[in-house]
Parts: structure tokens; C-alpha cells; sequence
């Protein structure tokens, strides 16, 4: 009778084993560079892909190292998305070789060159930092899933609708908080000029202790405009960043305070890399909201109503 | 087929490596290759401002030729009786590297331009780097360079063996001899340069500062000859790709860290070994 039973359930478990793989298709598998490109791909496909994402929580992309098993990765995938502007550095022009014989794709193919920013040659590849420009990026990942999965097409197209309205929403509110900024307030201090589209889009003005390279150092002569311009326009805050070491803009922070002025570090902003898995910031949204909140909160100290 | 592709780029960088590595250790200038892997900023950031433009082939032009003057500055401050070789590498590299640092810092301030993002490849991403004739893939680029560099380097090498043995081990004698030391040298130092430059574009700096000196060393602990310090240094550093490569697959890291921990392990596990054979002689020395 035991051993029936025994029998029985292993049965059944090979049944369940075998059910799904005849009804369901297999999930189109996708790979992601990044975790905000990721979070897109996941916002269209949800059930529908398998996606891995390359660089994870608190990865700078310049100081990314392959592992063997994201080389196995980007061998499986049916279809992989990057940044592209030369965001991911090298990799770049694998992926462009990559594309003679794969489904390889730039999300920022589809921003016109007239909405980036041009520094001489040279496009700064930041773009999530304005949602609109983002909701182009959501686009181009709807159009090619939709070329490598035609079958859910329907189900995709829903998911962008839903994810494109939500990114409305989130593009207006950031602008309604930063509108309850006084205007001579809205000055962005970060460790690297990864605010530079955020800035625009946004009514910000934006500086940077270093280079778009997180590699690059900054000159003295910087430090000393730098200070100057917190010190006369009486800024309380400036930010660091996730995945920029914190020091450059300590010493900035101590350097000020020495002349009198009460400068404050306003904060943790995601740039390069998104917060943890599981959590709000783990979220494109949430870091957009994380990021514009922090912001607010802390230039708004120094108002003097407040 | 991917697998096969990286174990064999990485086998003929770190036997291009071994080689050169061997030659460089008994000169006391191991540490050229980490030098160059720095100074080659200054001449990625020449060759940027020159094109203009972020051109591959400039910059590997710019960093092989700013290798080359790493190399020949170092050289040259040795001869400097006030200066060791230590000194003469540490002063000409950090130089240079602080002199791209500069430039970057007046002239490309904007622009994400440093040697990890376009000069230094990724070992994981070779099969996909592929070079296409017409229809047909010819497999990855970083292979087909890699296989250039180590038959420059054997033929080379092959050549000018007993000139460079004389260099090596009696440098005066090689001079009274009437052996063109200068000539030879500049030789040697091109061959690095280029082998540098060539392995940091195929698979990355860290395995190539690694396998320049690791194996080297390895086999400078077992060889008697320079013939045998070669070989071994080959031996070595195709083992430590094998077994770097299989704790790269056994904790999905990244593969040229792992090849150096191997490196590095087999070098210890050398330098037990042979504590471990020759008790009675270190207590002789001791005594």
C-alpha cells in the first residue's frame, strides 16, 4: 500500500514535470546590461521572459568585470538590450559586432540625436535621468520584443501602455517637486556629471566634482569654483552617489565648512546602478521618486522660511 | 565552442606572457607590465586629442607607442648610477599616468575616456568579437592577435635567444663582446610593449601584470637554465589558465582574476614544495 503510494506520487510528479513544458512555450530569454534597463524588460515581459541582468545593485559600469557564467549568459540570450552612448564602455563594440548575428539593441537607438547631450564629440550617455527620454528607451524594448515574441504581442503592448502612463505620472510629479523649489535653490552638487539630462529636463542647474569618467579627478581650480559658488548662492546640500566613493565630496563638505558656510551632504542618489532587488529603489520608479525626494528635502533646508 | 575560444586566447597570451615575463624577471623590471598598463593613459589621450575621436586603432597605436617610451625611459634613468630599477619604473609611469590625468583634466574633462573603457578587453567576452570574411566567421579577433604576438614573440625570441641570455646574466661581457646592447634592448622592450598593449586589448590588464611576473617567478624557483626557466614558465602559466579557468566555471567569477589567484596559488604551492623537500639544507644554512 506504502510503496502504492510512493508510486503514485512519483507519477504524478513526473506528470507535472512534463505538463508544462507541452502547454506553455518556453520564456524569451533576454539579457539586460543594466538594472534600470532590466527593470523595463521586466515592466513588458513580467511571465512571458527569462531576464538576467549584467550589472548589478551598486556596479559602476565602467568598473564592471564579466563573470564566466554572464559569458554563458549573453551565449543563451535571445535577445539582449544595452545602453549604448558608450555607457558600457568596451562592450560596446562587442555588442555591435554581436548584432551581425544576434538580436543585440541600443534602448537609446530610438532617441533622436537632438534630444541628447553633446559634449563636443562626445554624447552623454545618462539618459534614464529624464523620464520623457526614458519612455522613449520603454519603446524601442516594446518594438523589438514584439519582433522577437509576435505571439504576446497584445500582452506586451498592454504592459507598455500601463508602464508608459505610470512614467507620465512620474515625469510630472518630479517636475511639480522641484517646482516647490525657489528657483535660486535648484542647484544639483553630485560626485560625477551624471545629472546632466535630470538637470534639463527638470529646470536644474547641475555640477559635477568630476568628469562624466568616474576614473577622471577633478582640479583644484574646480574645487575652488565649486566652493565659491555654494558659499555666494548659499546651497545647504550636495549628494553623493551609490556607486561613486563618498570621499571627494566629503572633503568638498569640510572644505566649505571652513569658510562658515553650513554645508550638508543632502544624501544618497542612485546614478549608474539602481538600490537593491526587492526593495523600492530596486525599482526604475522608486529611484527616480528615492532620488527626486532626497533632493527636495534637502535644498529645502535652506530656505529661509523654513 | 565559446569555452574553447577563451581557454586558447588565454593560453597564448600567458605563454606570450611567460616568455617576455621570463626575460623581464631576470632584469629586475618585472613590474614593466603594470607600468605600461598605467603610462598607456598618456597615450590614449595623445591619440585621442590627435584623431579627435575615440578611434580603436589610434589608441593602440598611441598605447604601444607610449609603452615603448615607458620602456626606454626606464632604461635610461637606470643607467643612472644613483638610480635603482625600481625607482627608475616608479618614477616613469606615474609620470606618465598623472601627465593623461592632466590632460584628460584640461582637454576631454567631458568625456569617459580612460583605458579601462577603451583600450582594456574582457576575457569573458572574446567568442563574441568575432572577425568576418565575407560570409564566414573566422573566429575572435582577440584570438587571431593573441596568436600574432606569441609567434612575433617565438620568433623573435628563437633569434636573438643566446643575445638575450648573454644580457641577462653577464651584461659586461655581452658588451665586451661587441653584442649591440642598446640595439637588443630597444628589441626586447619593443617586444613588450607590443605584448603589453596587444594582451591588455585582448583580455584585460590584471591577467596580463599577472602572468608577466607570476610564472616567471614560479620557474625561477625550479630552472637551472634559462631554456628551462622558459619552459617552465610555460608550464606554469598554461596551468594556472586551466585551473583559473575551471574555479572561474566552479564559482561563476570573473575568469582573469581567477588565472592570477591560480597564478599566484601555484607559486606558493611551489615555494612549499620545496620547504618542504630541503628541511635539512635550510637548517644547514641556518647553522
Amino acid at each position: 500500500m506504502k510503496r502504492l503510494s510512493i508510486t503514485a506520487w512519483f507519477l504524478s510528479f513526473v506528470l507535472v514535470l512534463f505538463v508544462p513544458s507541452s502547454s506553455w512555450s518556453a520564456p524569451l530569454k533576454v539579457v539586460a546590461t543594466t538594472g534600470m534597463i532590466g527593470d523595463v524588460v521586466q515592466q513588458l515581459g513580467q511571465d512571458k521572459i527569462a531576464l538576467s541582468t549584467l550589472m548589478g545593485t551598486g556596479v559602476d559600469p565602467h568598473l564592471y568585470k564579466a563573470t564566466h557564467g554572464d559569458m554563458r549568459r549573453l551565449q543563451q540570450a535571445e535577445v539582449i538590450f544595452y545602453n549604448g552612448l558608450h555607457l558600457e564602455g568596451k562592450m560596446q563594440s562587442i555588442f555591435h559586432k554581436m548584432a551581425r548575428s544576434k538580436a543585440v539593441y541600443a534602448v537609446s537607438e530610438g532617441i533622436p540625436k537632438s534630444d541628447l547631450i553633446h559634449y563636443g564629440s562626445v554624447v552623454d550617455p545618462h539618459i534614464w535621468f529624464d523620464v520623457s527620454l526614458w519612455q522613449q528607451a520603454v519603446e524601442t524594448v516594446l518594438e523589438k520584443l514584439i519582433r522577437h515574441d509576435p505571439k504576446h504581442q497584445a500582452f506586451y503592448n498592454a504592459n507598455a501602455k500601463r508602464y508608459l502612463q505610470t512614467l507620465t505620472a512620474l515625469h510630472q510629479w518630479v517636475l511639480d517637486q522641484i517646482n516647490t523649489l525657489a528657483p535660486a535653490q535648484r542647484v544639483l552638487i553630485t560626485a560625477h556629471d551624471a545629472f546632466g539630462y535630470f538637470g534639463r529636463a527638470y529646470g536644474m542647474e547641475v555640477r559635477g566634482l568630476q568628469g562624466i569618467s568616474t576614473v577622471a579627478e577633478f582640479g583644484l581650480h574646480d574645487l575652488k569654483q565649486l566652493k565659491d559658488l555654494i558659499v555666494a548662492r548659499q546651497i545647504p546640500a550636495v549628494f553623493v552617489e551609490s556607486s561613486v566613493p563618498k570621499k571627494f565630496l566629503q572633503a568638498l563638505v569640510a572644505g566649505v565648512s571652513e569658510s562658515g558656510h553650513d554645508l550638508k551632504i543632502g544624501g544618497e542618489l542612485y546614478s549608474d546602478a539602481m538600490g537593491l532587488a526587492n526593495t523600492a529603489e530596486g525599482t526604475y520608479v522608486g529611484m527616480v521618486q528615492h532620488n527626486v525626494l532626497t533632493i527636495v528635502k534637502a535644498l529645502k533646508q535652506g530656505e529661509p522660511s523654513q | 565552442m565559446n569555452d574553447i575560444w577563451i581557454l586558447a586566447t588565454a593560453s597564448l597570451v600567458a605563454s606570450s606572457c611567460a616568455l617576455v615575463g621570463v626575460l623581464l624577471v631576470l632584469r629586475r623590471l618585472s613590474l614593466l607590465g603594470d607600468a605600461i598598463s598605467h603610462s598607456v593613459l598618456l597615450g590614449i589621450v595623445l591619440a585621442y586629442l590627435v584623431m579627435g575621436e575615440r578611434s580603436e586603432m589610434a589608441m593602440m597605436v598611441g598605447a604601444v607607442l607610449m609603452g615603448l617610451l615607458t620602456a626606454g625611459l626606464t632604461q635610461l634613468l637606470q643607467k643612472n648610477p644613483h638610480i635603482q630599477s625600481d625607482v627608475s619604473i616608479g618614477v616613469v609611469f606615474t609620470s606618465f599616468f598623472a601627465l593623461g590625468v592632466v590632460l584628460i583634466a584640461i582637454y576631454a574633462g567631458q568625456i569617459d575616456l580612460d583605458q579601462e573603457c577603451v583600450l582594456y578587453g574582457e576575457i569573458a567576452f572574446v567568442p563574441f568579437d568575432t572577425v568576418v570574411w565575407g560570409e564566414q566567421s573566422l573566429g575572435p579577433r582577440a584570438f587571431w592577435l593573441a596568436l600574432a604576438v606569441f609567434l612575433i614573440n617565438v620568433v623573435v625570441i628563437g633569434v636573438a635567444f643566446e643575445r638575450f641570455k648573454l644580457m641577462a646574466f653577464h651584461p659586461l661581457l655581452a658588451l665586451s663582446l661587441g653584442l649591440s646592447v642598446p640595439f637588443w634592448h630597444a628589441m626586447l622592450m619593443t617586444l613588450v610593449s607590443l605584448t603589453t598593449v596587444a594582451s591588455f586589448d585582448a583580455v584585460g590588464a590584471i591577467l596580463v601584470v599577472a602572468l608577466l611576473v607570476i610564472p616567471a617567478s614560479s620557474a625561477y624557483l625550479v630552472a637551472t637554465s634559462l631554456k628551462a626557466m622558459m619552459g617552465w614558465a610555460l608550464v606554469y602559466a598554461q596551468l594556472s589558465v586551466l585551473l583559473g579557468y575551471g574555479l572561474a566555471v566552479w564559482l561563476d567569477s570573473a575568469i582573469a582574476a581567477s588565472i592570477g589567484v591560480m597564478a599566484g596559488g601555484l607559486l606558493l604551492l611551489t615555494l612549499a614544495i620545496q620547504q618542504l623537500l630541503k628541511p635539512k639544507a635550510s637548517q644547514l644554512n641556518l647553522s
